[in-house]
């Protein structure tokens, strides 16, 4: 019974003129546990398939908990996400297959080389032999770090461990791929490289859900936009159409005027 | 099967970068082994679980003299003579006092004359009626280490007495054999009628013999007990579930890193992670015992101690270790999941192992605690490992011997592993 109430749910979120959703999260709601401050609070969103979608919200907004639950990582309270059509009861392996994810913590072992963090995680993914050397090649050039591909992490610079971390996520290809903050304390030259593949990875069809409070970063790659606040999708579009419907001149102040000047991470 | 493979060398990687982690993971089960041995061969000592060592100081030099090391010799009692132009009996007092010696023993100058003397005076007294002349009495001087337990210097005053005693009873048939024989000449029967030449031989057989009877099959080539085929396994025991640790630190440092949310997002599960891991830390915990094994078995021989041996069952030692290893890994993926931070895990699983190590018997034997305490021990997985090492290696008993213990020792396994995995899916 709960399956099929699930399925329906589902189907009213993600079946819009015969086409499916890449992202369709309906009525989300989660709370941590020992915490008073609900995480998420009725969520919806959807994210059409070759969509570069633009989470935007403030520290605490609910964007890494939206992220985890998109990505299966948590289960929420209670609505229902579905990736592609499917959910991760059912097709959770499915799911994993098609779906690349970049936390917003560096995920790489730091004893371990650039080479040998790409060898561990592509053979997770089922790469194996001449494949998987050429993805890990792919991978380091992508990256620019092919001459760096032997040294540990540990030593790298704080740009460089956030391409690689960026290029793990995209080791097995993924269609959709959720960037949780990837831009965190890049310098501008790591961070224009990134937004360049991202740009040309979602010209080759990849869906990317890409969190960030960095404005101005949202407005030159998302082709539409969520704004989060205190768990809510408080308004949603293109940033030119939002930007005419508020009349203000840019996101920055859109934001300001959506959620108020006060902190939101007291 | 691949995965598991790819996850299990990814931590041996990580194990063999971290030197410093190793280091500690190895040095500290083999610095324990050999300090603790060597403390415990003093104990032992101390205990007479070892055989004792008595000084003496033969000043008469007589057949006393010799006849007292014939009868202590084959018992546990290893004699060192001191050459009396050399030494004094106030050299001897010092040698016991400051504990370089557990006994001291001094027979005064003329003591086999006196002794003679005294046998002869006392079957005159006995023979002649109306003799009242004061029995002659011989004294010996003996020193005990003031560290030695009580039940030792008495065993060992009553090993002495008991060879004293049989000497002067030697001697006293000896004597009454003579007077037989004189009366039996006056009596005009002949001599070989009576036994009286092998009169002391065969007064002095033994009526009784202690049979000692020891329970289950023992072994006969089993080593004899002693602290090294205790201590190896012990310590050994001891240090891998000290790998708990660092294989809860593992996880806890990819859950608050990126990389618990990485590997949460790959098509496979956490399961093949956990199977990783434990093969990579039971690798640790064999090369571990290999380690101390060795040391036991070819350091402690050129020390002074004696060689560790697990020839008895090889077989039977491996399962034991391997057993052992997969509790103390699940061990420590209960702890890695269960706390938040690795300084809530390392407290926690310290203590937790250092507890159970003495609980188990691993510091002090089982049998030596008290009753409460004795009960208490077998919730101690230590105590499982240990109880099936001592029983192969010391007891000299067959694997059916030690079922229940490895049943144990598995169970928990897979218990502490399925708490983990359940908590896997808790924080979901």
């Amino acid at each position: 019974m709960a399956e099929t109430a699930i399925m329906k749910s589902i189907d009213s979120c993600t079946l819009k003129n015969g086409q499916v959703d890449a992202i369709a999260a309906c009525s989300l709601m989660k709370r941590y546990k020992g915490s008073g401050h609900q995480a998420l609070n009725d969520l919806s969103l959807q994210v059409t398939k070759g969509e570069f979608f633009g989470l935007l919200g403030a520290n605490g907004a609910g964007k890494t908990t939206a992220v985890s639950l998109f990505s299966g990582f948590m289960s929420p309270d209670s609505g229902t996400v579905s990736i592609m059509g499917m959910g991760f009861r059912r097709d959770a392996k499915k799911i994993r297959q098609i779906l690349g994810l970049v936390p917003q913590e560096i995920a790489l072992y730091d004893q371990l080389t650039a080479r040998e963090n790409l060898l561990f995680f592509g053979r997770l993914y089922g790469f194996r032999g001449k494949k998987l050397q050429e993805r890990i090649d792919q991978c380091l050039e992508f990256s620019r770090l092919t001459e760096q591909a032997s040294r540990l992490v540990f030593s790298y610079s704080g740009g460089m461990k956030r391409r690689l971390n960026l290029a793990t996520g995209l080791l097995h290809l993924p269609e959709i791929l959720f960037l949780d903050e990837p831009t965190v304390g890049v310098d501008t030259q790591s961070r224009h490289l990134i937004h360049q593949q991202l740009v040309e990875l979602n010209q080759k069809g990849t869906t990317i859900l890409y969190t960030t409070h960095y404005m101005e970063e949202a407005q030159e790659l998302c082709s539409r936009i969520g704004i989060l606040d205190a768990g809510s999708i408080i308004k949603q579009g293109s940033p030119d159409e939002l930007l005419k419907q508020s009349d203000c001149r840019n996101l920055e102040d859109l934001f300001l005027q959506l959620t108020g000047k006060q902190l939101r991470d007291t | 099967m691949l995965k598991i493979i790819t996850a299990t060398c990814k931590e041996l990687i990580l194990l063999k970068r971290d030197r410093a982690g190793l280091l500690v993971l190895f040095l500290m089960p083999a610095l324990l082994v050999i300090v603790i041995t060597l403390v415990q061969e003093n104990v032992m000592e101390l205990t007479g679980q070892k055989s004792t060592q008595l000084l003496l100081l033969d000043l008469d030099e007589g057949e006393l003299g010799i006849n007292l090391r014939q009868r202590l010799a084959g018992e546990q009692i290893e004699i060192v003579a001191w050459d009396k132009q050399l030494k004094t009996s106030v050299d001897v007092e010092k040698a016991i006092a400051t504990g370089n010696y557990q006994v001291g023993l001094i027979i005064p100058a003329g003591s086999s004359v006196t002794m003679r003397e005294a046998a002869t005076q006392l079957l005159q007294t006995t023979v002649q009626s109306g003799n009242d002349q004061p029995a002659l009495r011989l004294y010996l001087k003996v020193f005990f280490d003031p560290g030695i337990m009580p039940g030792l210097r008495s065993g060992i005053t009553a090993q002495l007495q008991m060879a004293l005693g049989a000497i002067a009873m030697e001697m006293k048939i000896e004597n009454l054999g003579k007077e037989i024989g004189k009366l039996v000449t006056q009596l005009g029967i002949p001599q070989d009628a009576l036994p009286i030449d092998n009169l002391s031989e065969h007064i002095g057989q033994p009526l009784f013999t202690l049979d000692e009877n020891r329970d289950g099959a023992v072994d006969s080539e089993s080593p004899p007990y002693n602290p090294v085929q205790q201590n190896v396994p012990a310590w050994a025991l001891f240090g891998m579930f000290f790998t708990a640790v660092p294989l809860a630190g593992s996880i806890l440092q990819e859950r608050r890193s990126g990389i618990w949310i990485r590997l949460a997002s790959l098509p496979l599960s956490h399961l093949v992670l956990f199977v990783g891991k434990v093969i990579a830390f039971v690798v640790v915990c064999l090369c571990q015992f290999v380690l101390v094994g060795l040391i036991g078995a070819f350091l402690f021989p050129g020390i002074g101690l004696p060689a560790f041996s697990i020839s008895q069952n090889p077989g039977a030692v491996l399962l034991v270790v391997f057993l052992s290893s997969l509790a103390a890994c699940g061990f420590g993926l209960f702890l890695g999941m269960a706390c938040s931070t690795y300084e809530q895990a390392s407290t926690l699983g310290y203590t937790a192992i250092v507890a159970s190590a003495a609980l188990g018997g691993v510091m002090v034997p089982v049998y030596a605690m008290p009753p409460l305490m004795q009960e208490l021990a077998i919730i101690s997985p230590l105590n499982w490992g240990l109880n099936a090492f001592l029983d192969i290696l010391v007891r000299g008993d067959a694997l059916s011997a030690i079922w229940s213990d490895l049943g144990r020792l598995t169970l928990f396994f897979f218990l502490t592993m399925l708490l983990a995995w359940n908590l896997v899916r808790a924080r979901k």
